[in-house]
Formats: C-alpha cells, structure tokens, sequence
C-alpha cells in the first residue's frame, strides 16, 4: 500500500482501533522512518488530541488535585484532612492547656498567698497570746458605757509593745485606713502602725518594741499612706 | 463590571482553558526538573479536561479518580523521554488519560487484553513532538466542533465508539449491527472530513 492508501486509517492507528493488513502496512512505513507517514500520523495525533478535548468538561472533586500530588510525594493525600484536623485539635489542645496553666499558676498564687496570709495571721495570734501571757502586761479597755460601739482593750507591755483589740469598728471609705498613735504625757502623738478593718468589724493591731508604760494609745482614720500626725479627730484613746 | 456577571464556575473554565494557550516548553522543562510547582500547574492545566474526558470514558467517578492519579503518575515518571522543546504536552497528556481509560474498560469487560502493549507503545512522548502551535486552541476546537456537527448521525456515532470508548471497526459493525465495510466507511468518511476541517485552517 502507499502512503496515500493508508492516510484515512491513521487516527485509528494511532488509536489503537486498527488490526490487520492496515496496521502491518502503517508498522511498515513507520520503521523504515518514511517521512509522509510520520507526518501523517503527527497529523491524526493532533486530530485525536483535538477530539478528545471537546468532551463536556465536569470540575472533578478537590481531593484529586491532593491524590494527584500525593502520588508523586508533593502532598499527603487521603488522610489529609485527618492530618489537618490532628494539627487543628493539637492547638486546641494547647491553647486549652495553656489557659488551664494560667488558670492552675494563678489558683496556686493565691492558695500560697491564701497560706501566707494564715501564716501571718496564725504568728500574729501567736504573739497575741504571748503577749497576754506576760505577767507584766496591763489592760486598758475603752468604750466601755459608751452608747455606741467601737469597744475594746488595749493591751501594755512596757518591753515588748501594744496589743489593740478591738471590735465594732466602722467600715471605712475608699483610700482611708485606721492609724494607732503612742501619745507620751506632755509630748506629740507618735506613730504606732497602720490596720485595716477584719471580719465583722473587728481589728487586732500589734505595736512590737519598748513603750513607755504611761502613755495614751489613741486611734485615728488617716489617708491610706498614713500620716506623721493625726489629721482627724481621735476615734478611741485609753490611758495607762 | 464584566466580571461580576461571570459566574464562578464559567470563570474557572475559562481561566482553565486560557492556560493550555500557555507554552508547555516551560511547563515541560519545570516538569523534567522535578519542580513541585510544575506539577500543580500541569495538573491545574489539564487536571479538569483529564478528568471530563476519562469520566466520560469509565462513567463511574470512583474509577476516574484513580485513573485521573494513574494518569498524572505516568506522566510524571515519563518526564524525562518527553521533548521539552518539541513536545506538546496537551495532546500527550490527553493520549495517556485516553488509554489509561482503555485499559481500565478493557479490563472491566476482559475484552482484547492483549492491547495494553499497544497502548502503550502509542503513548511514547517521543510521539508527541513538533505538533503546531497551540495543538488545543481554542480556533482549532470550536474548527473540529463545527466539523463534527456537519457528520451524520452514522458519522458521529462511529466517532464517539472510537474516541470515547475505545472500540474497533468490528466491534462497532457488533454493537450497531451494522457491515464491516459500511461502518468503515463511515469511519474513514468522518475522521476525513474532521482532518480536513484541521488541514484547511492551518493552510489559511
């Protein structure tokens, strides 16, 4: 056959689809590199490619794309999503974790500020009873027949200080505290520390140090700071 | 303005087949190089028509899937014959889809299994060089279009049998219970008038 014989079975050939005396006769000129039917059959590509591509194109599904990629170790396909959503859960986790921290070192900041405060308290109460233990110390109480409160006991140690007691103290404004002041016979008031209001109105203040043993206590509401002096009018004073 | 009336999914078709007007010279060489990048843009260039073209083959999407990753995959791993400055890529990659979809049919219904070795020889990307520019443009499509619309319903079946599912003249004459000898005349009659339509236009 010549090349012309054959030039209408080419796209068929180059399809797969032919058999037979055709098929032998294209192998033919082809492997003896005859340039007509190399021509020929470049041609029926480009036919077939062209039919090919007027299929109705349909979007194929995403998870092709990522297949596709996997395949040739671009991208992990398959359980891709499940790698997404390991990495989702693992921040959330985190994060989870991290708040959980913070919320745990905060609780722990306060129980060990919680304990410092018992601790404190516990050592005043300690030193309280110490102090009221000592033989040589003197009680003074006030308010006592007053028509209003506060009431309480001033406690006098020459060597080691002043132990207020008191109760039904009122409660005070923002920016204000309580200060107790040593007031000697003839001389100015002298401070003796500052405290704040306790549960149900009640206070304990300690003054630790030698103090004369024939001065006036005497309570004060003072700005927050403190002051050097009174700035307001004495609360409750006793004398020894 | 314009692009606001453009549906997305025409939009994304059109951007599709805007890219296969690009060169596959570069494409190629990138491909050869094992650049991961080349390889989501052949995908992006021909994933979707790769895809259409083997569905409407296997018409089962799971198979197609797997025949869409086989498809790439042979691609890839016969880079290194293709001619990255003769090669057209379009037409190869096309031919690969085809066949692997060939395979896939002649398999399911173990008719003419001894044809893979042919497929595969037809397939070599030495075969596909020195084609004319833009193997798969646009003008060259909607020219094929136009020809594929002026065959007879006879013409037109007997192409779709051949293209779409891989079946030889005998089989055709089978299932159209038609005569061997007319079926190829119809055949050859309609494969004619498409080259020509092709010819014609790369002579104007």
């Amino acid at each position: 056959m010549t090349c012309e014989d054959l030039r209408d079975s080419y796209e068929l050939y180059s399809l797969g689809l032919l058999d037979g005396e055709e098929k032998l006769e294209i192998d033919a000129h082809l492997a003896r590199n005859c340039t007509v039917c190399q021509k020929y059959l470049k041609d029926a590509l480009g036919v077939n490619a062209l039919m090919l591509s007027q299929v109705q194109e349909v979007v194929p599904p995403s998870r092709v794309r990522r297949r596709v990629m996997a395949s040739v170790g671009m991208e992990r396909a398959g359980w891709g999503w499940a790698a997404a959503m390991a990495a989702a859960c693992s921040l959330i986790v985190t994060l989870w974790l991290g708040v959980e921290k913070r919320t745990t070192d905060r609780e722990l900041t306060n129980a060990r500020a919680t304990l410092q405060q018992t601790e404190a308290e516990r050592g005043r109460l300690e030193q309280a009873f110490t102090f009221l233990n000592q033989p040589e110390t003197r009680q003074v109480n006030f308010g006592q027949g007053q028509p209003t409160p506060p009431r309480g006991n001033f406690f006098l140690n020459p060597r080691m200080g002043v132990l207020l007691i008191a109760s039904n103290l009122p409660a005070l404004p923002a920016g204000k505290t309580y200060e107790m002041w040593v007031i000697p016979k003839g001389g100015a008031p002298r401070p003796a520390g500052l405290f704040q209001l306790g549960p149900q109105g009640s206070a304990m203040h300690i003054l630790t140090g030698a103090v004369d043993s024939n001065v006036t206590l005497a309570v004060t509401v003072e700005p927050e700071a403190g002051s050097p002096a009174p700035t307001s009018i004495v609360l409750f004073s006793a004398g020894f | 303005m314009i692009a606001r009336l453009i549906p997305v999914s025409l939009a994304l078709a059109l951007l599709q087949v805007s890219l296969r007007f690009k060169d596959d010279g570069d494409l190629a060489r990138r491909l050869r190089a094992r650049d991961a990048g080349a390889m989501r843009e052949l995908y992006d260039r021909y994933g979707r028509l790769v895809y259409s073209l083997i569905l409407r083959m296997v018409r089962n999407s799971a198979a197609a899937e797997d025949l869409v990753q086989e498809t790439f995959l042979r691609i890839w791993n016969r880079m290194q014959a293709f001619d990255q400055e003769r090669g057209a890529l379009g037409p190869w990659v096309l031919t690969v889809a085809r066949n692997r979809a060939i395979d896939y049919l002649r398999s399911a219904d173990a008719r003419m299994s001894a044809g893979a070795l042919e497929l595969d020889h037809l397939e070599h990307p030495g075969r596909y060089c020195d084609f004319e520019d833009r193997a798969l443009s646009l003008d060259r499509a909607r020219r094929l279009k136009d020809a594929f619309e002026k065959l007879t319903p006879h013409q037109k079946t007997v192409v779709e049998l051949a293209y779409f599912e891989g079946l030889s003249q005998t089989e055709m004459a089978e299932r159209m219970q038609q005569p061997l000898g007319t079926v190829k005349t119809w055949v050859r009659s309609a494969l004619k008038v498409l080259r020509e339509q092709l010819t014609e236009a790369a002579a104007v």
